[in-house]
């Protein structure tokens, strides 16, 4: 039985759509995460400029804020990236991507996957945090290394991470990497989704299990674990693909699934009731990917990722039903 | 002051046959002592397709006499790593410890990367054979960088004490380009982490250095060692200069010394490892890797020469030490 549909309501930041973006800002709105503020809502997102000689891009984090009366009206932009790209050989030389943000008390915390690049393997990600006091304008890294690395059967590309608070409890849902293999001379990766949780968002505790079951299989890629506490239960919307020829195929691309749970610990796989999926045609005709969701003001909103992760931009829908 | 007899150079690299594609390469040799002999495991060089070198872990077993090698392994003591791993591009070195019936091998893992050469982490490797095959606990590092040790984390060298692991190890404080280097150069210093099962292990103070520079900011820290000896620990070590270190004798390493009562506070006092370098032979302008270890009532100190290691390792033994 479907208990609840998402309205889609279009792409709401079209990129293309913006005059005079600044050279950091050429394309890409991708991983948008939203906090809401008085009179708005903030969503940050990662957006790269032109890649460089070798192809090869790094990202940004940037924020656009959106009327909280009228989520579709733009009424402010960030005016530089919302922190800086790691020095040399540091984890986040080469990118800040994804973002989550969340407020706590009169501060902003963002954890953030910080890009390398490696010689035998494109790129390996670890998880970092910095913290705004301008309510989210301006973000510090609380350190130069990562705040969760890698570990013993977390090999390599911890990223994707989503934070969340419950109570006193910090919680981590990420993305951990189990195994790169080459695929017609391109070096492919899996990743799967993990959590950890904390006192303070500082220490962490990985629970060092697969949160979810494979659907696609051992080699399905698995991002983007964002929960939302609603009616007595976690929901988990997140984003799942297969590993290879999933660039250009748009039946191997990303989808977003959904699972429960009612600690955080256990999860309840059940993809049907995710309640998205791509359009006939448009900007989401051949993926829906890296899903956020959240209240405000009595609706629950989701931003998403359509073809290319985010190449246009993002858009928006409203839940339409109950989620239980 | 410590008083050594140098035993000299007691393995060279070409007296045996190391395996397939060994070319050249014994580093930080680190001992396992085996009852009337002593297996010290290193780490040795094979080229690779694209030209660059890949550490490898061999070892060769001596009696007390340090003559020739009873036994030489030309095995693989520890496959290499997978794809994307952080020790994908060898190890070195590897520290042992015995841990019950089993070998834990702590292990420097070594990843190469786009702008700068390399970064490392820390992992395990467990040995059920005495030592002869190690297998990985995991894919993984078990000590990596954090938010105020960014990168470089290796050297480990493990001791159990006071009912606990305690870890030795250094951090990479950054990256920098000096004038005369064609490529940038790392930076790092010695560090502690606790441990209650030699395997989840915790950082005593994320970021902070426990022992003193002497070369100012940039000094380079590697390879820490220690040994209770009496009532105080012995922390031997090697430094150098950030830069132009490579083929100039006077910023290339040298040994380091610091001795400590609660293995927290440390005092450096180099002079007082009392082994300079020679006036000529293996170890005349350069000094690296040190390890130490007790074999019955024995104290020896392993260690590298010039070209850091590239020709073999020589040993010392404590002859004495003057309060």
């Amino acid at each position: 039985m479907v208990q609840w549909q998402w309205e889609k309501r279009g792409l709401v930041f079209d990129v293309q759509a913006l005059p005079n973006r600044p050279e950091w800002f050429d394309a890409f709105a991708q991983a948008p995460n939203a906090i809401v503020l008085n009179d708005r809502v903030r969503v940050y997102f990662c957006c790269r400029p032109k890649a460089d000689a070798h192809g090869m891009f790094v990202s940004y984090g940037a924020y656009v804020d959106f009327d909280r009366r009228d989520l579709t009206r733009i009424i402010g932009m960030a005016e530089q990236p919302i922190m800086p790209l790691g020095g040399l050989g540091m984890f986040d030389e080469f990118g800040t991507y994804p973002i989550s943000t969340i407020k706590d008390g009169d501060d902003v915390y963002a954890y953030f996957g910080g890009w390398t690049r490696g010689a035998s393997v494109p790129f390996n990600v670890s998880i970092g945090v910095a913290k705004s006091r301008d309510g989210g304008v301006q973000f510090e890294k609380l350190g130069p290394g990562p705040v969760l690395g890698h570990a013993l059967d977390e090999p390599f590309v911890v990223t994707s991470p989503k934070i969340r608070k419950y109570g006193d409890t910090w919680w981590l849902i990420y993305t951990a990497g189990t195994r790169w293999f080459m695929h017609e001379g391109r070096a492919e990766i899996v990743y799967k989704l993990r959590a950890a949780h904390s006192p303070d968002g500082l220490n962490w505790t990985r629970l060092g299990y697969n949160l979810l079951p494979d659907k696609l299989g051992p080699d399905e890629a698995q991002a983007c674990g964002d929960v939302l506490f609603h009616n007595g239960a976690y929901h988990m919307f997140y984003c799942y693909r297969e590993a290879t020829n999933f660039r250009h195929a748009k039946d191997r691309t990303y989808r977003i699934g959904y699972a429960r749970s009612t600690d955080m610990l256990h999860w309840e796989r059940d993809d049907s009731k995710a309640g998205i999926d791509i359009s006939p045609e448009g900007w989401d005709s051949d993926m829906v990917a890296y899903p956020h969701v959240f209240a405000l003001d009595g609706e629950i909103y989701m931003l998403y990722l359509g073809n290319e992760v985010g190449r246009a931009g993002f858009g928006l829908a409203q839940l339409k039903g109950s989620l239980a | 002051m410590m008083r050594w007899q140098p035993l000299g150079q007691i393995f060279r690299v070409g007296d045996q046959s190391l395996g397939e594609g060994i070319v050249s390469h014994a580093q930080s040799p680190q001992a396992l002592v085996m009852g009337d002999r002593v297996r010290i495991y290193f780490s040795t060089r094979r080229q690779s397709t694209d030209g660059k070198f890949l550490s490898t872990i061999r070892y060769a077993e001596f009696d007390k006499t340090f003559a020739a090698p009873l036994q030489v392994a030309t095995h693989e003591v520890i496959a290499p790593g997978a794809l994307g791993t952080f020790d994908e591009h060898g190890i070195f070195p590897m520290n042992m410890l015995r841990v019950g019936d089993e070998i834990y091998a702590y292990t420097s893992g070594w990843s190469r990367r786009k702008s700068v050469d390399v970064d490392m982490q820390i992992g395990l490797a467990i040995s059920h054979d005495g030592g002869v095959h190690f297998e990985r606990a995991g894919p993984g590092p078990i000590l990596g960088p954090s938010l105020h040790e960014p990168c470089m984390v290796g050297d480990p060298f493990v001791l159990q004490a006071h009912a606990q692991f305690h870890m030795w190890y250094i951090f990479g404080t950054g990256w920098q380009h000096y004038d005369g280097s064609t490529q940038p150069e790392r930076i790092y210093k010695i560090a502690h982490a606790l441990s209650d099962d030699g395997i989840n292990w915790r950082k005593l103070n994320d970021g902070q250095a426990i022992i003193p520079s002497v070369l100012g900011d940039d000094e380079c820290q590697a390879l820490p060692t220690v040994l209770r000896i009496g009532a105080r620990y012995h922390m031997v070590f090697c430094y150098r200069y950030a830069s132009d270190f490579r083929t100039n004798p006077a910023r290339g390493y040298r040994l380091g010394y610091a001795h400590s009562t609660d293995l927290v506070h440390w005092t450096r006092d180099d002079a007082a490892l009392g082994l300079p370098l020679s006036t000529d032979g293996w170890d005349s302008s350069m000094q690296c890797y040190p390890h130490l270890f007790a074999w019955d009532t024995d104290v020896y100190l392993l260690y590298n020469g010039n070209h850091f290691g590239r020709d073999g390792f020589g040993l010392a033994r404590l002859e004495g030490i003057d309060e």
